[in-house]
C-alpha cells in the first residue's frame, strides 16, 4: 500500500481525445451527504454525448453514490441530500421542482442484480411505456419488440412473451432490464455494475450490447472490473474517498495515468 | 516498484527484471571478449564468445514466454503493461547484440592467421569501447529507470555513427593501397558494421526506457551521422593511387 498523500483538491483532466464531443450532462460542485457523512466532495465532471464513461474506484469511493444522483434515486431516503448542480438539457437535475417520473424516463438505470418485475416478459418491457405514454396496442407491441431486439433478447424470448420474466436466466434477466430501460427511449443510461452477478458469456453479451447502445445513448457505467472499463468505455473517471482523482480518455488512464493514486489502484497496488 | 496486493505478481515482474539483467551481463561480456579476441587474433576466445550466444537465446525465449504468461494471467495495465512489453523489446535487442558479437567472433576465427599491422584494428577497437560504454550505461539506466541517463545514451549514438563513417573511409584507403589488404579489411569492415549495429540496439533500449518511464514513444529523429551508405571512391583518386 503506497502512502501517497490524498490530494485535497479535485483534479479533473481534460478530455483531449474527444474534445469535440458534445457535453450531455455536467456536474458542478456536487456535494453529497448521508446524514452527517460527506459522501461526495465538490465533484466536477462532464459526460459526453453518445460516449461511454466508466466510474472506477475502490469500494466506498462514491462512484455508486454519484451515479445515484443522476436520476435522484437517492431522494427515496430522507436523510440523503445533494448540493450543487447537475446540468442536463439546460436544467438542474437537483431542482426539487423537477418531475421525477419524467427525469427517470430520460435517464434510465440498470442495477447490479437483475430486477425483473414479477410479471410477463412483455409486461416488464411495457411497464414504463404504460406508465408514461398512452400508446395503442399495435404501437406498444412495436416498441416492446424494438426494445427486445435492441437488447439482443428478442430471438430468445419472442415465443414466450407471456411467460414470467423471473423464469429467465440471470444474463437474460439483465438484458430484459436493459430492454425495459431503453423501451422508454432515454437519453442517458446509468449502469451500476451491470455484470458483476453474471457469468463470463452473459457479461460478454452485455458488453457487446453496451457497445451497440452507445450509438444512440450516453452511457455511464460503474464497474469494479478494470478490464471491463478499459474495454468498453471512452472516458474513465477514477474516484477515491468521495473525490474525483482523475478523469480522461480511457486509453490514457489505463496506459499512463497522471496521478499516482490512479496508477496504484488500476495496477492492483491498493483498493 | 513493487507492492501489488497479489505478491506473486511482483515476483513475476521481478523475474523479468532479473533475466534482463542476466542477459545484459552476458551481452556486455560477449562484446568485450569479441573485441579482445579481434585485437589479439585469439581464436580460442572467439569460440567461447560464439558458444556464449546460446545462453542469450535461451534467456530471450524465457523472457518472451514469461511476459506472454503475465499478459494472459494478470492482464497488466499502465506501468505493469509497459514493463512487460519493455522486457520483450529489450530482450530482443540484447539477443541481437549477442548475434552481432557472435558475428565479430566468427570473423576473428576466419582472420586469426592474418598478420596485418595492428593499427588497422585500433579504429574498430576504439569504436567498440565507445559502444561498450553506452551498452553499460543503458543497462544501468534500465535497471534504475533513469530517464536522463537513457536520453544521454540516445544522444551519444551520433558519435558512433560518425566514427563508423570515418573508419569506413580509412579501411577503403588501406584496400586501395594494397590489394592484399582487401580480405582482412573487408572482415574488419563487417566487424565495424556489427559494432555500429550494436550501438543502434543500445539506442533502441534507450528508447524503450523512455517509453517505460513516460508512457510515450520517443518520436524525435535520432541523431544519425552514418553517411557510409552514400560513400563512394572517387575514380580520379583511384587513378592517382591514393
Amino acid at each position: 500500500m503506497s502512502a501517497a498523500p490524498i490530494t485535497t483538491q479535485t483534479t479533473v483532466g481534460h478530455a483531449d481525445a474527444n474534445d469535440r464531443a458534445r457535453v450531455r450532462m455536467s456536474v458542478k460542485n456536487l456535494d453529497f451527504y448521508y446524514g452527517q457523512f460527506h459522501g461526495l466532495k465538490k465533484i466536477n465532471l462532464s459526460f459526453y454525448d453518445r460516449q461511454v464513461t466508466a466510474l472506477i474506484g475502490p469500494s466506498g469511493c462514491g462512484k455508486s453514490t454519484l451515479l445515484r444522483t443522476f436520476n435522484r434515486i437517492y431522494s427515496l431516503y430522507p436523510e440523503q441530500r445533494a448540493e450543487g448542480e447537475i446540468i442536463f438539457d439546460g436544467r438542474n437535475i437537483l431542482d426539487p421542482r423537477l418531475d421525477l417520473n419524467e427525469l427517470r424516463a430520460r435517464i434510465g438505470m440498470v442495477f447490479q442484480k437483475p430486477t425483473p418485475f414479477p410479471m410477463s416478459i412483455y409486461d416488464n418491457v411495457a411497464f414504463g411505456l404504460r406508465l408514461n405514454e398512452r400508446l395503442p396496442k399495435s404501437e406498444l407491441d412495436d416498441r416492446v419488440e424494438q426494445a427486445l431486439r435492441r437488447s439482443a433478447l428478442w430471438t430468445e424470448v419472442k415465443d414466450k412473451l407471456k411467460q414470467s420474466g423471473m423464469g429467465l436466466s440471470g444474463g437474460q434477466q439483465q438484458r430484459l432490464c436493459i430492454a425495459r430501460t431503453i423501451a422508454q427511449k432515454p437519453e442517458i443510461i446509468l449502469f451500476d455494475e451491470p455484470t458483476s452477478a453474471l457469468d463470463p458469456i452473459s457479461t460478454g453479451k452485455i458488453e457487446e450490447l453496451i457497445e451497440q447502445l452507445k450509438s444512440e445513448f450516453t452511457i455511464v457505467i460503474v464497474t469494479h472490473n478494470m478490464q471491463q472499463a478499459a474495454r468498453i468505455s471512452q472516458f474513465t473517471t477514477f474516484m477515491y474517498l468521495g473525490e474525483v482523482i482523475e478523469f480522461g480518455p480511457t486509453p490514457r488512464i489505463f496506459m499512463s495515468p497522471e496521478q499516482r493514486q490512479t496508477q496504484d489502484y488500476i495496477t492492483g497496488r491498493f483498493g | 516498484m513493487g507492492d501489488h496486493i497479489v505478491s506473486s505478481y511482483d515476483q513475476d515482474l521481478e523475474g523479468l527484471r532479473r533475466t534482463i539483467s542476466e542477459m545484459g551481463g552476458i551481452a556486455e561480456k560477449m562484446m568485450a571478449e569479441a573485441t579482445d579476441a579481434l585485437v589479439r587474433r585469439d581464436a580460442t576466445l572467439a569460440r567461447a564468445v560464439i558458444a556464449a550466444d546460446k545462453r542469450l537465446d535461451v534467456l530471450q525465449r524465457q523472457i518472451e514466454e514469461s511476459a506472454i504468461l503475465i499478459i494472459a494471467r494478470r492482464q497488466p495495465i499502465a506501468v505493469d503493461l509497459r514493463e512487460t512489453v519493455s522486457a520483450i523489446r529489450v530482450s530482443n535487442d540484447l539477443e541481437r547484440i549477442g548475434d552481432h558479437a557472435k558475428n565479430i567472433a566468427k570473423r576473428v576465427v576466419a582472420i586469426s592467421e592474418e598478420t596485418q599491422p595492428q593499427k588497422i584494428v585500433l579504429g574498430v577497437q576504439h569504436m567498440s569501447d565507445l559502444v561498450q560504454e553506452q551498452l553499460k550505461d543503458v543497462l544501468d539506466a534500465y535497471a534504475s529507470r533513469n530517464l536522463d541517463a537513457a536520453h544521454d545514451v540516445w544522444e551519444r549514438d551520433g558519435a558512433v555513427d560518425a566514427l563508423y563513417n570515418s573508419l569506413f573511409r580509412e579501411l577503403l584507403t588501406y584496400m586501395m593501397e594494397d590489394p592484399r589488404n582487401i580480405s582482412f579489411c573487408t572482415h574488419l569492415l563487417f566487424c565495424a558494421k556489427n559494432v555500429e549495429r550494436i550501438g543502434d540496439h543500445t539506442t533502441n533500449v534507450a528508447e524503450t526506457i523512455h517509453y517505460l518511464v513516460t508512457g510515450q514513444a520517443l518520436d524525435e529523429d535520432r541523431p544519425k551521422d552514418d553517411a557510409s551508405n552514400y560513400a563512394t571512391v572517387p575514380h580520379e583518386a583511384n587513378a592517382q593511387g591514393v
